[in-house]
């Protein structure tokens, strides 16, 4: 029986990524490539620089592929350098604080726009452009911790660990943006 | 629709949808939504929530791929001749420290051979080695850590760093 055959799939991206192999990184652009792009719409609340982030998170994992153990599912890994991101690209704009500890804080950062958010221009469903408006003024943790349960379906444990929050933390941060969203959703009859 | 009497069982509907509810207490849900019309109404209230989560259908720039790749490309060059420059500044740091090694060892021990055959003596032997193998060798030694971190200063010095 051949490596291949026996190894797992994080084993064999880890593989891939410890030697450096670009088609390896070409296909996983591929295969997550929306998904990060959603990612960072989620996180950020905007369209602007997501592309520059997306090449930026891909070529760190280029450079830091070698700390991905194989172990662990590499979704939650490549989400959490994506964070990291994120977070950079917003303290540099000083739009926001995705590190926040205090969720009761209000977001401090809604973009003033007269066109349509990211949410509004990409809602394709009669719920999706119910839910725009909401997710756009929704805290960005909030946002985060739906989009990486419930879209990415990802455990709470995966999300503790990408957001470096306690699980604690991560589920109420999925409650409360499940209120918000449940509120837009039927006018807020089931508001907690 | 009242919500008093219902909480510990919105409650529960949280914990399931999150994905951290025990077999047990999604036992009692189950039945628990068998008989109520508000906890199944604030339940598919969520569902629809969540469904509508995956309505929306963010547009990507087709030529994005295109450009991670080049970009990939490029970099994973630059990290392969950085590697190989490593490997070979390691090499030569080996090189340095065995030659460091080895003139210290000719410089005690053959010292006296070298004086006879040079008609100098053993101290003149021993300067004359230090000077033109010890200290270049030691030299060597010191500095070639640091090469990388100079390089790098003087690429960013010339805005060609990556």
């Amino acid at each position: 029986m051949t490596l291949a055959a026996t190894e797992s799939e994080p084993e064999r991206i880890a593989r891939g990524l410890r030697q450096r192999d670009v088609a390896l990184l070409q296909s996983l652009v591929q295969q997550y490539q929306c998904r990060l792009v959603r990612y960072f719409i989620f996180l950020l609340g905007t369209r602007d620089s997501v592309d520059d982030l997306v090449q930026e998170a891909w070529l760190r994992v280029l450079e830091r592929g070698r700390s991905y153990d194989g172990e662990s599912r590499f979704e939650p890994w490549l989400f959490a350098i994506a964070r990291n991101l994120a977070i950079d690209h917003a303290r540099k704009r000083r739009l926001f604080s995705l590190d926040s500890n205090d969720d009761h804080e209000p977001a401090s950062f809604s973009p003033v726009s007269s066109t349509a958010s990211p949410f509004e221009q990409a809602a394709r469903t009669e719920d999706a452009r119910h839910l725009a408006h909401s997710l756009q003024s929704l805290q960005p943790a909030y946002r985060e911790a739906l989009v990486l349960r419930f879209q990415e379906e990802l455990s709470l444990q995966e999300i503790s660990h990408i957001v470096g929050a306690s699980v604690s933390t991560v589920s109420s941060r999925i409650y409360r943006g499940l209120a918000a969203l449940r509120q837009q959703m039927d006018g807020g009859s089931h508001a907690n | 629709m009242q919500t008093d009497g219902h909480a510990s069982i919105y409650n529960l509907i949280d914990k399931s949808l999150a994905g951290e509810i025990s077999g047990q207490e999604e036992q009692s849900l189950r039945q628990h939504l068998l008989t109520c019309t508000a906890c199944r109404g604030y339940l598919d209230a969520s569902n629809r929530a969540i469904a509508g989560l995956g309505g929306f259908a963010f547009e990507t720039d087709p030529g994005l791929p295109d450009r991670v790749f080049a970009a990939l490309t490029i970099r994973a060059a630059q990290l392969e001749t950085q590697r190989l420059s490593h490997r070979k500044l390691a090499w030569s740091y080996v090189a340095a420290l065995i030659l460091t090694l080895v003139g210290s060892f000719v410089a005690m021990q053959l010292g006296d051979r070298f004086a006879a055959a040079f008609s100098a003596t053993h101290q003149q032997v021993q300067l004359g080695l230090i000077a033109i193998w010890i200290v270049p060798s030691v030299c060597f030694c010191v500095l070639l850590p640091t090469l990388p971190m100079m390089s790098k200063r003087w690429m960013h010095a010339k805005g060609l760093s990556l």
